[in-house]
């Protein structure tokens, strides 16, 4: 397993809040829900769109169908329950990846290049729009890379931080995109912006804003809780399966 | 055997079922959700004569790619495509840039709310998803609906009803009274908006065994077509408590589908009834 997406899934870890319901997406968001339940917020109630409530994946799912998914949940909800709750505003975290992340929080799962003519067609939105739109505020998990943590994303898929964020949608305020966590330190949104606001313990400022056009919040940053030196022997296999 | 409930034999083959309820230009609806994908009914139509289909799914799985490099779809209506957990569609990404197929995209809720409404019957149904921007305005068949209680502004996207849905389920009697369980996703929700159901099963069982057990249906006889036993015919994905997924496919199929020469070979040996080559290939 690469360090690098241990420490990822454990910085965005940080970021949970216990008990909180959360709606998980593939890959590295799912990573850092079942590092977190396992260490930092161990009540945290994991939805994945297929329906499956409560889940407690024991392996890296590829596909919120999985049968890692699907073991050991609560409930075998369908599609229509999962979206169900995130409209009526019960999930208070999303948690998304993209392709590309921009400062305003608008991520794009879309194109790479232009729309009609795109260098890269790339899967879409999946349900990925949904949760930026109606969770109560959603965490991004992306790796650094300067491609992907962008000053304006090609094609904005998931809608970040815009007039009327700040208002309640069906009595819910829905904030979208709130923080960005990579394997360096974790950016929020200060003013419609997301700025560095936390290093990775050891880390410095310019290791986790190096090749981007992003800046920090302050000149003086906290650093996220250091990395458990245990979490890669006490659950290597979680990220088995995974890339 | 004797019954009260007049039982019906809705139980045929493969090519029957296809050839009797899928037409060219249908709207087809595929079921399954990472787990019973339906790869045998979709073989069975990239065998047939079948073409100009629309085929829609919330968030599709490489079974699209199968029929779309068969040539026999026109257009799709989906929230996402690719391959689960792995990337993108080559297959799509190819067909899409050279115009032989159309794309009408949304999210995986709008297309299940869409769905849903033609299952309740009506037609359109309001949410508050597809905020505008980029994506709303590159997605076809949403408008904007005011509340005629409150005055609040919503979406609304359109009833799509499939012609037929393709399902695959553990089980199923005779009657066409199916049981899945395991993860459903759009499942119930796609097939219930549909016109025409038809299901493969990994076993044909007894009447009395549905119905000692009939809190694992998900769909009563009485709105299912055709029930074909297909044994592993959800291969590559997984048959909850019959088989695992064929992780090791799914990649290899990721890998080479980069190559159309490999593609076309895919499906030609599908056609050529060399499933199991087909399947193991790499």
């Amino acid at each position: 397993v690469v360090l690098s997406m241990i420490q990822l899934a454990w910085n965005a870890a940080t970021q949970f809040v216990d008990g909180e319901r959360v709606f998980v997406g593939i890959g590295h968001p799912a990573l850092a829900a079942m590092v977190a339940r396992r260490t930092l917020a161990p009540h945290i109630s994991m939805l994945f769109e297929s329906g499956v409530d409560a889940a407690d994946p024991q392996r890296a799912p590829l596909s919120t169908g999985g049968a890692e998914v699907a073991a050991g949940a609560a409930r075998h909800g369908d599609m229509l329950d999962a979206f169900a709750d995130l409209q009526q505003g019960l999930i208070d975290l999303g948690v998304l990846g993209a392709a590309q992340v921009d400062r305003g929080g608008n991520l794009n799962s879309t194109v790479v290049g232009s729309y009609d003519t795109p260098r890269v067609r790339l899967p879409g939105s999946g349900g990925a729009h949904d949760i930026a739109v109606l969770a109560r505020r959603v965490l991004v998990v992306q790796p650094h890379d300067p491609k992907r943590l962008v000053d304006k994303v090609w094609f904005t898929t998931c809608p970040g931080w815009h007039e009327g964020r700040e208002h309640p949608v069906g009595g819910v305020l829905r904030r979208g995109p709130v923080a960005v966590a990579t394997e360096r330190g974790l950016f929020t949104l200060q003013q419609g912006e997301l700025v560095l606001t936390a290093v990775t313990a050891g880390g410095t400022v310019a290791d986790a804003l190096e090749g981007l056009d992003w800046r920090a919040g302050s000149t003086s940053l906290a650093e996220l809780p250091p990395l458990p030196d245990d979490l890669e022997s006490r659950f290597g296999d979680l990220f088995s399966g995974s890339s | 055997v004797t019954s009260d409930w007049a039982p019906s034999n809705k139980v045929m083959s493969l090519t029957e079922a296809v050839s009797g309820s899928v037409r060219s230009g249908d709207t087809i609806f595929i079921g399954g959700f990472g787990h019973c994908i339906p790869f045998a009914l979709a073989r069975a139509i990239v065998r047939s004569d079948i073409r100009h289909l629309t085929v829609c799914k919330t968030g599709a799985d490489i079974v699209l790619d199968l029929l779309v490099a068969s040539g026999s779809v026109d257009e799709i209506v989906v929230g996402w495509f690719g391959n689960p957990g792995l990337g993108i569609s080559h297959v799509i990404s190819r067909a899409l840039s050279v115009g032989q197929l159309r794309l009408s995209e949304s999210t995986n809720f709008a297309v299940l709310l869409r769905l849903h409404a033609a299952r309740l019957g009506v037609p359109f149904l309001p949410t508050r998803t597809i905020a505008p921007g980029n994506l709303r305005d590159r997605t076809r068949d949403v408008e904007t609906v005011t509340c005629p209680f409150t005055g609040e502004e919503l979406t609304a996207v359109p009833a799509l009803v499939p012609d037929v849905a393709l399902i695959h389920a553990q089980r199923a009697d005779r009657d066409g009274n199916v049981q899945m369980w395991g993860v459903t996703g759009d499942t119930v929700i796609g097939a219930e908006a549909s016109r025409r159901v038809i299901c493969t099963v990994e076993e044909i069982v007894e009447s009395t065994t549905i119905r000692t057990n009939p809190d694992r249906t998900i769909l009563a006889g009485h709105r299912v077509n055709a029930i074909v036993a297909a044994t592993r015919g959800a291969v590559p994905s997984y048959v909850e408590g019959h088989y695992p997924r064929d992780d090791a496919f799914y990649q290899q199929f990721q890998t080479h589908s980069k190559d159309a020469s490999w593609v076309d070979e895919f499906v030609a040996r599908i056609r050529r009834n060399e499933e199991d080559a087909a399947w193991s290939s790499a």
